[in-house]
């Protein structure tokens, strides 16, 4: 049986900020005005998609100790779930962008390190998709993940930090903590936070499950 | 034997065998050289921001070219050999050392050339060559770990490319920022961050291929 | 909880030096907006939790 607790709680997190995320106020800045808002939508979505990139190493790592074929299948469909979400916060933060800075795709090292982080995983299920022996693509693809996971780590959270970004938090700019999140805010912006990480990690495990029974049924024929 | 002593009989015998056929040095060597020349027969005068970028990109081929190389081109029968003789961590360091000594050389030359055919005015040149010698060295280190990996998965180049790509452009994105604040030549102290990140990674991905290649030695 | 955004919304239409959307909530079309966000996302989750429980059953 699977504990299905935290999946209500993710449920209502995200109700919760769905409908306060709207209604509760917020504090007025110029350009930004209401779509400030946004911070509660589209922040959470690389919050997820980072955690599930998380999970996808840590299943790496296991795999190459263990061996295990499952180990090995979380970890690629983590990566899948991961990819949905990385692109959706690239849309969503293009769309916002658009409004708010001019344009769709203003030079900013964030967007740049995203779109980057993005292909890097595109080529991990490349890579799985040029092996056909099975535990020979587990493994080399596992190596991959987790050579590759520091890059991302320097793309996602030292690089923008060492030059200018729009985005608060680097360039010099003080982070969240500091900088136009009052305390409102935070109150509706972490729930949404763990509530969006939870419903990604639930979309891998379903995702995981199905894999689970396709494989049983490929080795039934 | 122990690890050092490995690494050091890996090495030499690298060396040796590029010494007798030198066809990966002198084809790479031309590769550069050419490219060089067709960037210049298309650009003829280039501002300092194409220019330094230009460089990069130039070198950045020649690294894929280069070290894509150092691991497929292996016949099946020394891969054999190396496996009896060697630890798997002998053998990916001394591809590192190895490769690190054939770009710097590679590099250097690059450099030299490159500033003949263009003229350019680099505001501070050692801090330059220090960035080129960092990138060189970076290029090695992933490059290796990555070829590495191509070579198991299906023995081709786009393969390599499309590996290495994502994982090189946050060094390469840091690499150019140095050597903008060396042509500029704004003061050192402005540059010490991106070489700490620098070798930080590059330490980094050191010590991952070192924990990760015998996996990906073993079968 | 409901009262808490009915007061937040007051002092909220009470200061407007920086144009926000203080129209659309004090005419209260800001519900119709929330009601919409409400559902779509309440049809999201009971879809997520039908598809769980399918795959219980067949994993049975």
């Amino acid at each position: 049986m699977y504990k299905n607790w935290w999946k209500i709680l993710a449920s209502i997190l995200v109700l919760y900020t769905v409908i306060g995320g709207l209604l509760i106020q917020v504090p007025e800045l110029p350009i930004l005005h209401e779509s400030i808002r946004n911070l509660y939508f589209h922040v959470p979505m690389w919050f997820a998609m980072i955690v599930v990139y998380l999970v996808s190493v840590i299943y790496s790592i296991k795999y190459l100790n263990s061996g295990n074929e499952n180990h090995d299948l979380i970890a690629v469909e983590s990566v899948n779930t991961g990819i949905v979400f990385g692109f959706i916060g690239l849309a969503s933060g293009m769309i916002w962008a658009n409004y708010t800075w001019g344009s769709p795709w203003p030079n900013d090292p964030k967007l740049n390190s995203a779109a980057i982080s993005t292909l890097m995983y595109l080529a991990y299920i490349v890579l799985r998709s040029s092996i056909e022996e099975e535990q020979k693509r587990a493994k080399i693809s596992a190596i991959y993940n987790i050579f590759a996971f520091p890059a991302m780590v320097v793309l996602l959270f030292i690089l923008p930090r060492l030059t200018d970004s729009l985005h608060p938090g680097n360039g010099g700019n003080p982070g969240f903590g500091t900088y136009d999140l009052d305390r409102n805010m935070r109150f509706v912006f972490y729930p949404a936070v763990l509530g969006w990480i939870l419903i990604s990690v639930w979309i891998m495990t379903i995702r995981y499950r199905i894999r689970l029974i396709e494989n049983k049924q490929n080795q039934i024929d | 034997m122990n690890l050092i002593t490995q690494v050091r009989f890996l090495l030499k015998k690298e060396i040796l065998l590029e010494w007798r056929s030198k066809y990966a040095f002198n084809g790479i060597l031309l590769y550069v050289i050419s490219t060089v020349f067709v960037c210049y027969l298309s650009f003829k005068t280039t501002p300092p921001l194409v220019w330094n970028a230009l460089f990069w990109i130039i070198l950045l081929f020649a690294a894929i070219n280069a070290i894509a190389k150092s691991f497929i081109q292996e016949s099946k029968g020394r891969l054999l050999y190396y496996y009896q003789i060697a630890s798997p961590q002998a053998i990916i360091i001394a591809k590192i050392i190895y490769n690190i000594l054939l770009m710097i050389l590679m590099a250097t030359i690059a450099l030299v050339f490159y500033s003949i055919v263009f003229q350019n005015n680099v505001g501070d040149v050692p801090l330059y060559f220090v960035a080129v010698l960092l990138g060189a060295i970076s290029f090695s280190t992933v490059f290796t770990m990555i070829s590495a990996i191509a070579a198991k998965a299906s023995n081709n180049g786009t393969l390599m490319a499309i590996l290495s790509f994502p994982v090189i452009i946050p060094l390469l994105m840091l690499i150019i920022k140095l050597s903008k604040n060396a042509m500029d030549g704004l003061d050192r102290s402005v540059s010490l961050d991106e070489i700490g990140v620098l070798c930080a990674i590059n330490l980094i991905v050191i010590v991952i291929s070192l924990l990760l290649f015998p996996y990906l030695w073993r079968d | 909880m409901f009262s808490f955004f009915i007061i937040s919304l007051g002092v909220f239409a009470q200061e407007g030096k920086i144009e926000m959307a203080d129209e659309l909530r004090s005419s209260g079309k800001i519900y119709v907006v929330v009601a919409v966000m409400t559902l779509l996302f309440v049809s999201f989750i009971v879809y997520l939790f039908t598809i769980d429980k399918r795959l219980k059953k067949i994993e049975k």
